[in-house]
């Protein structure tokens, strides 16, 4: 048995090598960021999330135009070619392949497969859910949101392939003596038969990235700058603002629905356990802005997650609760927040009716 | 003309008086025709009456706010906070000369906290002593 003697390219060429260890990275920054880091680290993830997307885009051209081994189709094994593999390493046998072996390439298109996925739902859920990103304008809160279950399952999903794909590359090493993790670093795989390496067709790479590049750049610019529908972008009412700032902070009127905020504006003589009466046309003028801005009017988070009546206080609610279960309470009772009702002392862009994960700074005394 | 002079001269020996007389003024004068029409016997306020009534615990109002100094804080000089958090200028005419300058905001705030701390509308004389004694510091 003779080693090949590479008088041509490496198994894994550069890019393909490049691609894998910047993923590697990538992943590892969105993973730490979606399941660890606080919410205001959103643009973190964002970041890595398109990070992933631009290489994935890459990967694709490449699976074209790389070289022989990084292409889709040096690595496309029919299921009977991968069943056949499994039952020759159960007997004790040693096939070889100088790239990826047909259970190896299962594992390759699932992990871009569920990443690709990944991606897909996460701009989903950017644009309905946090009404930010190219599909703000398309995805409604309720997509948005949904999407986002979707979304955190292909997470685990991910994490479960990326297990199996490190043990996969532990269990080939040990089978096969060579270091599978050092070639991904090196581009050589020792073979036991002579190998032909076509080389990477560079001119349609690079007109494949930059067709990529021109179709989903500029369709992503286009969707980026279409406003997103249903979110408040109008200044608080002046009156509304003065009369009701006075005691607390100006809740936006997309905090309540109609009927709740026509309760309130009914009740101002004991609003929340004080008296907050006002002049009748005051009364009159406000009520009006309100139930017109009222929460069933918008598509943002908060006007989709307080539309309901009960309870009066938005504090009171289960979302509320849930969401700021991890803030410890003493944060409520510092000198810059004071109350659980002070929305803004966190919320840079509470007023506005926002409430986006990366505004959120919780003071520190 | 010497009438005109003479009306001059009033005006210019009343110039300092007005000047003296605190901006505040209007709104005890009001405060105070107030509580002559409520009370034939009326004379004067108290800064000492109002000193008592703004640190008295109250009953008849509402459970979460017994007394003034619930959101205006025990030192009128100091910043105070609101239930919900929010900030309330300090009351004392030395370190905040915009109190007691305008009366519909004076009755406004009177109406709706007196209404939370005492469950009833203060008497002319009450705020006329509260306004009193926070004019004096």
């Amino acid at each position: 048995m003779m080693l090949d003697v590479p008088s041509h390219g490496p198994v894994w060429d550069l890019p393909l090598r490049l691609f894998h260890w910047t993923l590697l990275l990538a992943v590892l920054t969105a993973a730490v960021s979606g399941f660890l880091m606080p919410l205001n680290w959103l643009n973190l993830h964002l970041i890595a999330g398109t990070a992933i997307i631009v290489l994935l885009l890459f990967r694709l051209v490449w699976g074209f135009t790389g070289s022989s081994f990084s292409r889709f189709s040096s690595f496309m094994f029919s299921p009977s070619t991968v069943l056949a593999h499994v039952r020759a390493l159960r007997k004790g046998e040693t096939p070889h392949h100088p790239g990826h072996n047909p259970v190896g390439s299962v594992m390759i298109f699932a992990l871009l497969g569920v990443l690709t996925l990944l991606t897909i739902t996460g701009v989903i859920v950017l644009g309905g859910a946090e009404k930010q990103g190219v599909l703000k304008a398309l995805v409604s809160y309720a997509t948005g949101s949904a999407t986002r279950e979707v979304h955190e399952i292909l997470a685990f999903g991910l994490l479960a392939l990326v297990l199996g794909h490190i043990a996969g590359v532990i269990f080939e090493s040990r089978r096969s003596g060579v270091n599978l993790a050092r070639s991904m670093v090196t581009g050589d795989k020792p073979s036991t038969e002579p190998l032909t390496i076509a080389p990477p067709r560079i001119g349609a790479a690079l007109a494949g990235l930059a067709l990529t590049t021109l179709v989903i750049g500029s369709t992503a610019l286009a969707l980026w700058q279409l406003p997103a529908v249903n979110v408040p972008h109008e200044a608080l009412d002046a009156a509304y603002e003065k009369q009701c700032g006075d005691c607390h902070i100006p809740f936006h009127p997309s905090l309540r629905g109609r009927s709740t905020w026509t309760t309130i504006m009914t009740t101002l003589d004991d609003h929340f356990g004080e008296d907050a009466s006002l002049p009748d046309n005051e009364v009159a003028h406000l009520s009006d802005y309100l139930t017109l801005n009222a929460a069933e009017r918008w598509d943002t988070r908060a006007a989709n997650v307080f539309r309901g009546t009960e309870p009066l206080r938005i504090t009171d609610t289960d979302f509320w609760k849930h969401r700021h279960a991890d803030v410890d309470p003493a944060v409520f009772k510092t000198k810059k927040v004071g109350a659980k009702s002070n929305c803004e002392a966190c919320h840079g862009d509470a007023r506005a009716g926002l409430f986006s994960a990366q505004a959120i700074n919780i003071p520190q005394e | 003309m010497r009438q005109s002079i003479l009306a001059a001269a009033l005006l210019l020996m009343a110039t300092p008086i007005a000047i003296a007389a605190g901006p505040q003024d209007a709104v005890l004068a009001n405060l105070a025709a107030q509580a002559k029409a409520a009370d034939v016997g009326f004379s004067t306020f108290s800064a000492v009456d109002g000193k008592t009534f703004f640190f008295s615990t109250h009953s008849g109002g509402k459970p979460d706010t017994p007394s003034c100094v619930t959101c205006h804080s025990d030192n009128v000089k100091a910043f105070g906070k609101t239930r919900a958090g929010k900030v309330i200028e300090p009351m004392a005419i030395s370190v905040n000369a915009q109190r007691f300058t305008d009366m519909e905001k004076v009755e406004k705030w009177f109406a709706r906290n007196c209404n939370s701390v005492l469950g009833r509308d203060c008497t002319p004389q009450e705020k006329g002593d509260v306004a009193t004694w926070l004019i004096s510091q």
